[in-house]
């Protein structure tokens, strides 16, 4: 059951929040963790097993790790829970384990969806306890509820364990906090549903075309068609999350922060995935960088850590070269900071590098995704066909709408206007604009009931 | 202001959604859906294999989407906006300017393994047997869906099917018949079959090579029935835009009658079957007005008194064509192994008629499961 799905919005989230809002205040930790844990044993008892699994052995490892704090001895839960959270990652992410798998009964098309958010909340927090940056968790049902809290599950985003603490201490719950988290789930479910699902057909239509007939345009048109789509899928559901969660009170941070059509490539790279990129920062590049002080080392380092969060993303060597790719383009550009960009030339030149990243993320294999950027760089001799101008005739419309959305500018628009009579009128009608969505985005899931393309399995 | 506002919208969507869950928990549920021509899911039971795998939350949004208040009116605003938003494609059907095709079953699968039940079949057979593969409309009117798809795909597998098919079968070039005639109503609108004209069409030519000369289009009087016919294609995609279809009656004024008309199913039960029964216009899927809901076996005789008998295996492409067979043939046996789970030769004896039809549409040919009843 996926938020983007009927029986979540009209089922599962009408449920939960009359269960969490009459109970009695100081029992709604434990509602939250009941209700997650329906919300997994629906996706697979298995799914359950596996939450409950991994929050046993993470608290038990950080309350031993607490206990002989100091002591050599903590290193051994420490490498113990750390070799289960990467094991469990890497049976499920890759495709070795799966004869194992279904030997012990797992069903075939088991995937514990989020299973990349969760190791590395777990990771961090391993890290941290150990490190004692921060105290261990005495309470087991707070920790369980740090691990599988259902509106974080999915593609929620990455907080470390003080994060979610506080976020759990200075819950807000009320009317006020659900209209927000309303607002926000319904921008993501648009996202997702409207947006995402059909720049993903066009990406689709292109890539059932042999890439050697491809033309120029129609791969420049998949390649951003899938750019965008990834945003809005990934956007779309850490943002449905962070409205759910907002409903419960809890204020959980953005994840992306407009990240397509930035100027520079640092820019793109500080607003793209924030949490993520900061987890790689910090328990990746930071750790190896102290090694050395030399410059270059740093920079490899850098590149290298942006290869391993490329790698984190589709757990092949081809999204390690999309990480590599933006790395290198960043050292590069910080090394060239002195050359001015004009806005429009910087957006264009970050559009063309991280288009070409993309074309990796996308390809499952390095000599497809070889031949695809060749296609895009007319390769194949043609620049246009009849293809490209039915799907631009098709697309135009989604597209803008996509790029326009994918955009701050709507955002700076009311930033800007202050108080004057536009933000008003826009407040004024946000009502009416959230309930529009809610019910645009309920007749195009109304045939399938749900929409469960996600493009990348995390 | 601004709080103020996040509470109207907080209060607007509860009400909301709570409004549709309470319609969704204590609305009418029905069993069947008229316009989408199938049976509703229905709500599932709990165990621990179905909460294992998954398939019991799976079931349950099956249900609530199958349940869900006003559904009929929001697919059909869902078709209307999807092939506004971006492609006309709406759940595997391609939204032409006048016309439904169906792009869903492009990855047609082995039809080899069909040929090879057909040839053994053939070979066990006496008498002389005759085969026509049926294009879908996606496959005449190809040349009007998106670039990236596939045009010919349906008449190169035609081909190739054809090139496996043993020697001793006769085949029939169907698809060249239809595609010349293409500016004709030969195949419904919002559906992938053809029209009794297409039939008709082919029909001419497959009669002859029988060894009967066919009836002329002029002899035939024919009553347009059904002006709001909407087929499997609208039932997929709940596209409305599209022009309804015509169903039409074909009557032989001076041609020989039938006598009897009787269907049998696989436990012997029998029915009394007519070529066109009219009551089925007034059930959620006309098609069967050719023949009736499909049956294993039905046997028609005719006041023609040459004592020759035909036997037609075939899907629903055949419905609308036998009742052109029925001037030429005294007894014609029609078969569908489609409805059956047993074997034909437990309901019929093949060697009993001299000359066999093989009809089928092409989508019928990629499941070879169909053709393993044959033997």
């Amino acid at each position: 059951m996926i938020y983007s799905s009927l029986l979540f919005i009209y089922g599962f989230l009408p449920v939960s929040l009359l269960l969490y809002y009459i109970t009695p205040r100081r029992h709604r930790d434990k509602t939250l963790l009941g209700l997650s844990a329906v919300f997994c044993g629906l996706f697979s008892l298995w799914y359950l097993g596996l939450m409950t699994a991994y929050t046993i052995v993470n608290f038990t490892a950080c309350r031993i790790i607490g206990r002989n704090r100091g002591r050599a001895l903590s290193a051994v839960p420490f490498a113990a829970a750390m070799i289960f959270d990467l094991a469990s990652i890497l049976i499920f992410r890759t495709k070795y384990f799966t004869g194992t798998l279904s030997s012990i009964g797992v069903p075939d098309k088991f995937f514990p969806l989020g299973i990349s958010f969760l190791t590395l909340s777990a990771l961090g927090t391993l890290i941290d306890v150990y490190k004692g940056k921060v105290r261990e968790e005495k309470n087991i049902l707070r920790f369980a509820l740090y691990i599988m809290f259902f509106p974080k599950l999915i593609m929620g985003p990455v907080l470390r364990y003080g994060g979610f603490v506080r976020a759990l201490e200075n819950r807000r719950d009320g009317l006020n906090e659900m209209g927000i988290g309303f607002t926000i789930f319904v921008k993501g479910l648009a996202k997702k549903v409207i947006v995402a699902d059909n720049l993903y057909m066009l990406y689709k239509a292109v890539n059932s075309v042999n890439t050697n007939d491809l033309s120029a345009l129609s791969a420049w048109l998949g390649i951003t068609a899938y750019m965008l789509s990834l945003y809005f899928v990934l956007s779309g559901f850490s943002d449905m999350g962070t409205g759910i969660s907002y409903c419960f009170g809890l204020r959980l941070p953005q994840c992306f922060n407009y990240p397509m059509f930035s100027t520079k490539i640092r820019y793109f790279a500080s607003r793209w995935h924030m949490q993520v990129i900061h987890w790689f920062r910090r328990y990746v590049t930071k750790p190896l960088s102290s090694f050395s002080r030399s410059r270059y080392y740093r920079r490899l380092i850098f590149i290298i850590s942006w290869g391993t969060l490329g790698f984190w993303y589709t757990f092949r060597l081809t999204g390690a070269v999309w990480g590599l790719l933006i790395g290198a383009a960043m050292t590069a550009e910080n090394k060239l900071s002195k050359v001015r960009l004009l806005g429009i030339t910087g957006t264009i030149y970050t559009f063309i590098i991280i288009a070409f990243g993309t074309v990796f993320l996308a390809g499952e294999e390095l000599s497809g995704s070889l031949k695809y950027l060749l296609a895009m760089l007319g390769g194949n001799r043609i620049f246009a066909d009849s293809l490209s101008f039915y799907l631009l005739r098709s697309y135009s419309v989604i597209l803008l709408i996509g790029m326009y959305a994918s955009t701050d500018l709507f955002r700076n628009m009311l930033m800007r206007s202050g108080r004057t009579r536009l933000r008003r009128v826009f407040s004024l009608v946000s009502p009416a604009i959230v309930l529009t969505f809610t019910v645009l985005c309920t007749i195009l899931l109304s045939y399938s009931g749900s929409s469960g393309m996600i493009l990348l399995k995390l | 202001m601004k709080d103020k506002m996040n509470k109207v919208t907080a209060v607007i969507m509860l009400g909301f959604i709570f409004v549709f869950s309470g319609f969704m928990l204590f609305g009418e549920k029905k069993k069947a859906s008229e316009s989408e021509n199938r049976k509703l899911a229905e709500l599932p039971e709990i165990s621990i294999s179905s909460l294992n795998d998954g398939s019991f939350s799976q079931k349950l949004g099956e249900y609530v989407t199958d349940h869900f208040p006003a559904r009929e009116r929001l697919t059909a605003l869902d078709a209307r906006i999807e092939a506004q938003l971006s492609e006309s494609i709406v759940n595997g059907v391609y939204v032409g300017n006048d016309m439904l095709l169906d792009i869903g079953t492009s990855e047609k699968g082995d039809m080899e393994k069909s040929a090879e039940e057909i040839n053994k079949c053939s070979a066990a057979y006496k008498g002389a047997a005759y085969f026509v593969c049926v294009p879908t409309s996606a496959g005449v009117y190809g040349d009007t869906l998106p670039p990236y798809i596939e045009k010919n795909s349906e008449s190169r597998q035609i081909a190739s099917l054809y090139s496996t098919l043993g020697t001793d079968i006769r085949k029939i070039d169907a698809y060249n018949i239809l595609k010349m005639l293409n500016d004709s109503y030969i195949f419904y609108r919002s559906d992938s079959k053809w029209t009794s004209y297409g039939a008709y069409c082919v029909y001419r030519t497959v009669i002859q090579k029988l060894g009967f000369s066919p009836t002329a289009y002029d002899k035939y009087t024919i009553d347009h029935v059904e002006d709001d016919f909407r087929g499997n294609l609208y039932h997929r995609s709940r596209y409305s835009g599209v022009k309804a279809d015509i169903m039409d009656i074909y009557r032989c004024a001076d041609g020989a009658g039938v006598l009897s008309c009787t269907g049998r199913d696989e436990r012997g039960n029998v029915f009394s079957r007519s070529l066109y029964d009219r009551s089925k216009l007034d059930s959620s899927y006309k098609y069967d007005m050719y023949l009736g809901e499909p049956l294993p076996l039905v046997k028609i005789r005719t006041k023609v008194n040459n004592d020759r008998k035909l036997l037609v295996v075939t899907d629903r492409f055949g419905a609308c064509f036998i009742p052109f067979l029925t001037q030429h043939y005294s007894e014609i046996a029609v078969v569908m192994p489609s409805e059956m789970s047993g074997s034909v030769r437990k309901m019929i004896e093949p060697d009993k008629y001299e000359q066999t039809l093989f009809l089928f549409g092409i989508d019928s040919m990629t499941d070879s499961s169909i053709f393993e009843r044959l033997n």
